[in-house]
């Protein structure tokens, strides 16, 4: 799981598996809904939702198959607990352009 | 089988049902935090309608109450503490888990949770516990057979009160025990009056009957710990009454004469009444060392011997002399 290969600037490709093939697109559309819960508690300031947001990424990206989303969630969650904005935001866009780029394909495991 | 999935994040939540379900383990029940798995596994609750559940994922980190807390609760809670739990921790979490352990969990999977290792946790888990359920199923039917063998050993199988077996033990215990604080014990003895022409008037099945009717009036006689209502004998009934002096034995003797007419079954077959009657015989004495429980029992007997001459349907007492 989580081969990702990024020769091609603008895909991603991951290999995931076939198992998972119901619930990945749903996973992957929340983490779009994500960066907006998380770019709307910055307005106001809401650090926990973010930590939250990205605690939760973290735990459950390279399950998964979504290593990079692991990362980032990590991310994030340090962002918010040291209330770093600037970090939170950076992250928040390099997860918009993972999410856009990344293609999956599913293999029997 | 059914498998609790709790944890605070609904992605982790959908990935782990999906593993199971894949893994042919279709029957999962989820919660996203520790207040709605104690409502699932009705702790705090009614054990009404509550579902049976076999093993249980626990989220270790999660807001509010985290898996450590809520394995303590489970683990306190009689009917959820026999439950399996298998822990989901992240990497870097020693210290938790260690808790976790301590508390009762049973095993563990780490973030990210992989499938095969998943499964192979679940499927040993589950394997165990079916093992340990079974074990425990046959241990309590051991358990059971025992007591209903023990059972059988005391009880007369007729009457269901105690049998001449479980009479003579328990009047040697008593017998040692009234000695030991030098207090009378009273031996009761009764006979239904004119049961073989009972039998031969309304048949074998009928006798029967009244042998358990009136096998209860003597049981409702011995109230006390150091009583004891026995079929001493066919038609033959006996009483052990503990710390008890012979005025109260004739009172008790005399409560289950008429207690056995009150039944008033009909008797006509019996030379003293119309229905069924009893004639008793109590003996008192001080147990000593040198006298033993065949004493008080021949007493008894002489007892009953003379109510049966004086007519029957009555109590008749003997009072041994205290022997030094």
């Amino acid at each position: 799981m989580g081969n990702s290969d990024t020769s091609d600037s603008d895909q991603i490709v991951i290999e995931a598996d076939e198992d998972l093939e119901e619930i990945i697109p749903g996973y992957l559309l929340n983490r779009r809904k994500d960066i907006e819960t998380i770019l709307e508690a910055l307005d106001k300031e809401d650090f926990e939702k973010i930590r939250i947001a990205g605690h939760s990424m973290k735990g459950s990206g390279a399950g998964y198959g979504f290593d990079a989303i692991t990362e980032i969630g990590k991310s994030i969650e340090e962002g918010a607990i040291n209330k770093n904005v600037d970090e939170i935001r950076r992250k928040t866009d390099e997860l918009s352009v993972y999410l856009d780029k990344v293609r999956v394909v599913y293999a029997q495991e | 089988m059914e498998i609790l999935i709790i944890d605070d994040s609904k992605d982790s939540i959908l990935l782990i049902e999906t593993i199971l379900k894949k893994g042919g383990y279709t029957g999962t029940q989820t919660a996203e935090s520790a207040l709605e798995a104690y409502k699932i596994l009705g702790i705090n609750a009614s054990k009404n309608d509550i579902k049976q559940i076999d093993l249980i994922l626990l989220d270790i980190v999660m807001p509010e109450i985290d898996g450590i807390e809520a394995i303590q609760k489970i683990k306190s809670d009689d009917f959820a503490r026999d439950i399996p739990i298998i822990m989901i921790t992240a990497q870097q979490d020693d210290q938790s888990l260690h808790r976790a352990f301590n508390c009762g969990a049973i095993d563990y999977i780490k973030k990210p949770v992989n499938k095969v290792e998943l499964l192979a946790r679940v499927r040993s888990v589950l394997r165990l516990k079916y093992e340990t359920d079974r074990r425990m199923q046959l241990m309590r039917e051991l358990e059971e057979a025992n007591r209903q063998l023990k059972r059988l050993t005391v009880i007369d199988g007729l009457t269901g009160i105690s049998n001449r077996r479980h009479f003579d033990e328990f009047l040697e215990i008593e017998w040692r025990r009234n000695l030991r604080y030098n207090k009378k014990i009273s031996l009761i003895l009764g006979d239904i009056d004119y049961f073989k022409f009972y039998n031969d008037t309304y048949g074998h099945q009928a006798g029967d009957n009244c042998l358990k009717k009136a096998a209860s009036v003597i049981e409702k006689a011995a109230k006390r710990v150091g009583d004891l209502a026995a079929r001493y004998g066919g038609e033959e009934f006996a009483l052990i009454l503990s710390d008890t002096d012979s005025a109260f034995a004739a009172e008790i003797a005399g409560e289950v004469n008429k207690s056995v007419a009150s039944l008033r079954i009909p008797h006509s077959g019996s030379k003293t009444d119309d229905i069924v009657t009893m004639s008793l015989g109590a003996a008192t004495t001080i147990p000593s060392n040198g006298k033993s429980p065949k004493e008080l029992i021949e007493a008894a007997d002489e007892a009953l011997y003379r109510a049966k001459e004086n007519g029957r349907n009555r109590v008749e007492v003997i009072e041994l002399p205290r022997s030094e």
